[in-house]
């Protein structure tokens, strides 16, 4: 296989490859080496992929054989009107809240970067990543509290004269179609914020004070230094986590399942919460594992062509890509 | 980089201004996150139930501490146990198996690099679900084991892949001034990836201590024996089961209960990531590279 | 290349497995010897509200083995995961022998056709003819199946209950209100209710309810939901409910079956629902509250009406409510019609037996049927083991327990042992707890028992079953439709028609065409 040479840090790549018998041979200790890692890939991964098949079949746990239906149940699910409508949902809210995330955590992990104290810099850490740990049902009634009608964000907004006693009384913001989504971000940031420095603050410990030096010999000022030095630096792990969590996008739930409501169904409704509905919890009829399977392979695919564009998009732009 | 804070030293002025906004606004944003953990943590001292936003107990008491470590009890210490256990065992073994696969795929000479490398990625997209994977650990009979929760989540190949990218930061002269001295590859491995990737190890530990500590679908599925769960799952059944009353002499509601509950779990991280932050202090990893 | 042959290697693995897992479905009943007195030599039992391990698991299971000589052995899931773990062990074809179905599961595994008919078991039973079952609960287990109609798959483990409306006495009596004899009557204290907060009444603590509410938002009623995500939709507002039954369900005058959201029943009571929501009755939360939302705003003592589980839960409700404020009293209130029976008594959990068991009848006759005997068996199937969960304080001549009291749990000392397996209070046979429950409890269930309804078994024909999901999401946005979006309730009710129009046919197809 042709392989474009590498740019960046890539040098010690060598684009001449020797005969591929030699290689092997030399690569013997690494290939050892990875035997347990494949092993244990294989048996918790790759054993459990022929559940792919039930996707052709009509599954249910009835103890009877799975009945081969060929391809009604993605049949099925194209001609849903409720699934493509939760599939769009899907797709905007992850998308945006993916680099809401990034761009936030990589700033506040910059903004932490900058204090000098280190016992002050663990204190606020520490703090920021806290409510990380609070399950998002504890996070959701919190926030309804400050939500709901006459809760805290709605007296401010009355004293600030806002909106008006009315309203004051009888909104309930996370039942409002215009801003669910707005407070589904900020919720999700205040959650996940800390969180997400955690990476980032390791990545910018391994830059090397050296570069700051000679830049500081050069004359330019912090910001320069933040511009040229810090972020190219840590793009490499902003880019990485970004794609990783690109593969990730489809599978939102939990957060949305608990702030979402029946009045936001048509903004907030995604793929996760749907398929929750009408089949994964069934409040009528068995689930049918055919039919989660079918959701799970198109989530798969959509996911496997989100990473892949931006894998070339990376490629394209910076010379080289995840793999 | 010498620096102090001075606002009239033109040569630092800009700098403390800064410093001035950045610790205003780190603070500001601190408050925000603590003012709800602040109320999980006074409900958990409030013998009422509360509904509102309330930061002061209004009938202060221990006694929801106090019933989550009566009424466990054993089974509550037994379970805190398993949890302490499985977080070490999986994260040792997460750590291992991630730094391993890692360091395979920096070897890009090495023949099957590349296919290494999407195998792992098609498993973070792919995968068939919770019953093929209950079959699989059935007949390899590990159903009821520990270790059909630990290995699952310590082959993670998100953390690989960061823990990859973190690899290839390390400048390839190393390497090679490993291979001239004769080191072979498990020898580089140990003595030069490990060491100079303190950070890496510790967040991405720090990651997989996390998974592990708060799993809950794994042991509900793949154990029946409720004597091996960990903590999080009996927090979770406290804190989400509605059909379980709280009739008994202690002085505290159910939401007192669960919000006690809710603070012993994440008590263990509040001291954890001040350790993790030992290896961020800036320099650490590239100040052994110095040639 | 290298890259080829791992290709090939990965994907001819990837089919064998693929091969080896199919041909892994094959059919086999979990072997069990019998004794010779005809009795299985053991049986496996999946349940989820029962006795926790820590509270006696083993020496259940070691009384139940010296009373009847059948060994026993009880998985009990988390509570959240259980039907998940119960779909997985028939995925594996390993279920338990006997299992544990609420109301929505159990017709939807009859109607699979995977469950032990025990209809003719049933009705030549010795327990049957001895009278001792109230008939009305085992007859309304009875459902359809792939295979025959009307049949029973399942026995009631204890009564289904269902909801009353809890209303805070203490405000009533400030207020001056009597117990509502009408809806008019009833919104008229709602009404009062959102005064309370203005009212110079001094409870018995010589505070006024003026400065306990100061600053306060109170809600004459809350609930979670306007409309519930399952059958029974209609169990939470019922004042405002009353008649009508937005599901699927046959109408006598018409005779055939109808959607009931469409009818007139509904309207009127979407109308009523609408004005109370306007003039601000309603909790305005209510459409985003959790169930758990609703209890915290009702046991910190600012809401008026609050309608809940019957039993256990008044005690619960009420020992947090006083902890707040001592001098807060909650009531159930009576149906305002007594003529009409409103509140509802849904449908029992049902034990069944799975087709996977090799010895139904037998298992049948060993567990579920002991365990309803009016004797030795319902009392260990509800109160425990004797000496373990509860302690003989009186016995009369011939032995028999008069009296007895619960022994605090093994878990937690200060707190005593409700049940192992049923609810004494909600025993659906003529036996007597010889231990005294609490008053909050029995009374609740009295006012429960004397105002409710039994609902039918819902219809679980799989045609219907797949329709239904995209129904209940129209019947969310109804509701929501008219409070939040502030449609009328003509056009709320024509988006609906409109949106269901194809399930409505489908499903009023299959039942109409099924039952001619």
């Amino acid at each position: 296989m042709s392989q474009p040479v590498q740019k960046g840090n890539y040098d010690h790549i060598i684009v001449k490859k020797p005969p591929i018998g030699d290689r092997i041979k030399r690569y013997g200790w690494f290939y050892l080496m990875f035997a347990p890692v494949v092993i244990v890939l294989f048996i918790f991964y790759y054993a459990p992929m022929y559940g792919i098949s039930f996707a052709f079949y009509n599954y249910k746990p009835n103890g009877k054989e799975p009945e081969f239906v060929g391809l009604a149940n993605f049949q099925k699910l194209f001609t849903d009107p409720t699934f493509w409508s939760s599939f769009k949902n899907t797709l905007i809210i992850s998308t945006v809240n993916l680099i809401l995330a990034t761009v936030t955590s990589v700033v506040v992990a910059l903004l932490l970067n900058e204090v000098q104290k280190a016992i002050v810099k663990k204190v606020m850490n520490t703090v920021l990543y806290l409510p990380h740990f609070l399950s998002w049902v504890v996070v959701a009634s919190i926030f309804m509290l400050l939500l709901q009608p006459n809760g805290l964000l709605s007296n401010i907004l009355y004293s600030l004269h806002v909106i008006d006693a009315d309203a004051l009384a009888q909104t309930d913001w996370l039942t409002q179609k215009k801003w669910w989504r707005f407070f589904f971000y900020v919720i999700n940031r205040w959650k996940e914020i800390g969180w997400g420095t955690v990476i980032y603050i390791a990545a910018l410990s391994g830059i090397s004070l050296d570069y700051y030096e000679a830049a500081e010999i050069d004359g330019a000022n912090r910001w320069q230094q933040t511009l040229n030095i810090t972020l190219p630096s840590i793009s490499n792990t902003i880019l990485v986590v970004f794609i990783l969590n690109l593969a990730r996008v489809m599978n939102i739930f939990e957060s949305v399942f608990v702030l979402y409501n029946s009045a936001v169904y048509s903004v907030a409704d995604v793929i996760g919460t749907y398929t929750y509905r009408v089949g994964l919890k069934p409040t009528v009829g068995l689930p049918n594992y055919g039919y989660s399977t079918t959701i799970g392979i198109f989530k798969s695919i959509v996911s496997l062509i989100l990473v892949m564009v931006t894998d070339e998009i990376s490629k394209r732009v910076r010379g080289y890509g995840l793999v | 980089m010498v620096y102090k804070f001075s606002l009239t030293d033109p040569r630092y002025r800009g700098r403390s201004i800064f410093a001035i906004f950045n610790y205003a606004f780190l603070i500001l944003l601190m408050a925000c996150m603590l003012l709800p953990v602040i109320k999980v943590l006074a409900d958990s001292f409030n013998a009422d139930t509360i509904y509102g936003f309330n930061l002061i107990p209004t009938t202060p008491t221990l006694d929801g501490y106090a019933y989550v470590l009566a009424r466990g009890g054993s089974e509550y210490l037994r379970a805190f146990g398993i949890s302490v256990l499985t977080t070490i065992m999986g994260t040792f073994l997460g750590l291992l198996l991630s730094t391993i696969g890692a360091y395979i795929l920096i070897q890009r000479e090495m023949p099957g690099n590349k296919f290494f490398g999407y195998m792992f990625l098609f498993t973070m997209m792919f995968n068939a679900g919770t019953i093929p994977l209950f079959l699989v650990i059935k007949a390899i009979g590990l159903y009821n084991s520990l270790w059909a929760v630990i290995f699952p989540l310590s082959m993670n190949v998100y953390n690989l892949v960061l823990m990859r990218s973190f690899f290839e930061q390390l400048p390839s002269a190393l390497f090679e001034a490993a291979e001239i001295d004769g080191c072979t590859p498990i020898g580089t491995f140990f003595r030069i990836v490990l060491p100079l990737s303190k950070a890496a190890l510790a967040s991405i530990g720090l990651f997989f201590a996390v998974a592990m500590w708060s799993e809950y679908v794994h042991y509900v599925i793949y154990i029946s024996d409720t004597s091996k769960y960990n903590f999080q799952v009996k927090l979770r059944t406290l804190v989400i089961d509605d059909t379980f009353t709280l009739d008994s002499n202690f002085n505290a509601s159910l939401n007192t209960v669960k919000n006690a509950a809710i603070i012993i779990c994440i008590l263990p991280f509040i001291f954890i990531y001040p350790f993790c932050q030992k290896y961020f202090m800036t320099g650490v990893t590239m100040g052994a590279v110095k040639e | 290349m290298k890259k080829n042959i791992l290709t090939k290697a990965a994907t001819v693995a990837v089919a064998l497995l693929i091969v080896s897992g199919l041909s892994a479905c094959g059919s086999s009943k979990n072997h069990v010897a019998l004794t010779e007195d005809g009795k299985p030599e053991s049986i496996s039992v999946m349940a989820t509200t029962i006795l926790t391990e820590n509270n006696g698991h083993a020496e259940f299971c070691a009384e139940y083995e010296r009373l009847t000589g059948i060994k026993l052995s009880i998985e009990k899931p988390e509570h959240n995961q259980y039907y998940e773990k119960v779909g997985i062990t028939f995925a594996a074809e390993e279920p338990a022998d006997v299992i544990e179905l609420g109301s929505t599961y159990y017709p939807s595994y009859a109607a699979e056709g995977v469950l032990w008919d025990m209809t003719d078991a049933w009705e030549s039973s010795d327990l049957k003819a001895s009278g001792i079952v109230n008939e009305k609960y085992v007859e309304g287990m009875r459902c359809d199946s792939e295979y025959a109609e009307d049949r029973i798959y399942g026995f009631p483990n204890q009564r289904g209950n269902g909801t009353v409306t809890y209303a805070r006495k203490d405000w009533m009596d400030a207020l001056g209100i009597d117990t509502p004899t009408s809806y008019e009557e009833f919104v008229d204290m709602l009404r009062a209710f959102k005064t309370i907060g203005d009212c110079d009444v001094v409870d018995s603590n010589g505070v006024s309810f003026k400065d306990k509410y100061k600053g306060q938002t109170v809600y004459p009623l809350t609930v979670s939901g306007l409309i519930s995500t399952e059958s029974p939709y209609e169990i939470y507002l019922r004042e405002f409910y009353q008649d009508a039954r937005p599901d699927f369900h046959y109408d006598e005058d018409q005779g055939k079956y109808v959607d009931g959201v469409l009818e007139p029943e509904m309207e009127a009571a979407l109308v009523r629902i609408k004005d109370a929501w306007d003039e601000g009755l309603i909790d305005p939360q209510a459409v985003s509250n959790k169930t758990s939302t609703c209890r915290d705003k009702f046991q910190s003592g600012i809401v008026g009406c609050f309608n809940y589980w019957a039993g256990t839960w008044n005690r619960t409700l009420d020992k947090n409510l006083k902890q707040k404020d001592p001098t807060a009293e909650m009531i159930p209130l009576p149906s305002f019609d007594p003529e009409k029976e409103y509140y509802i008594e849904r449908p029992a959990v049902a034990y069944v037996i799975t087709n996977f068991c090799e010895h139904p009848e037998e298992v049948f006759e060993n567990f579920i049927l002991y365990s309803h005997d009016d004797g030795e068996g319902e009392l260990l199937f509800t109160r425990g083991v004797e000496g373990v969960h509860y302690e003989v304080t009186e016995r009369d001549a011939d032995g028999n327990i008069v009296s007895a009291v619960a022994l605090p749990t093994m878990a937690d000392a200060n707190t005593d042992f409700e049940k192992s397996f049923y609810d004494a209070a909600l025993t659906i046979t003529t036996y007597k707890d010889p231990i005294e429950v609490d008053e909050r409890i029995v009374n609740s269930l009295a006012v429960f028992d004397e105002y409710s309804i039994l609902y039918d078994m819902p219809i679980m024909d799989s045609t219907v079953a797949e329709q239904l999901p995209d129904v209940e999401t129209a019947k969310q946005q109804l509701l929501t439709n008219i409070v939040i979006e502030k449609m009328s309730v003509e056009e709320a009710l024509q988006t609906y028609s409109d949106a269901t129009e194809k399930q409505r046919e489908i499903i009023l197809g299959v039942l109409n065409g099924s039952d001619e």
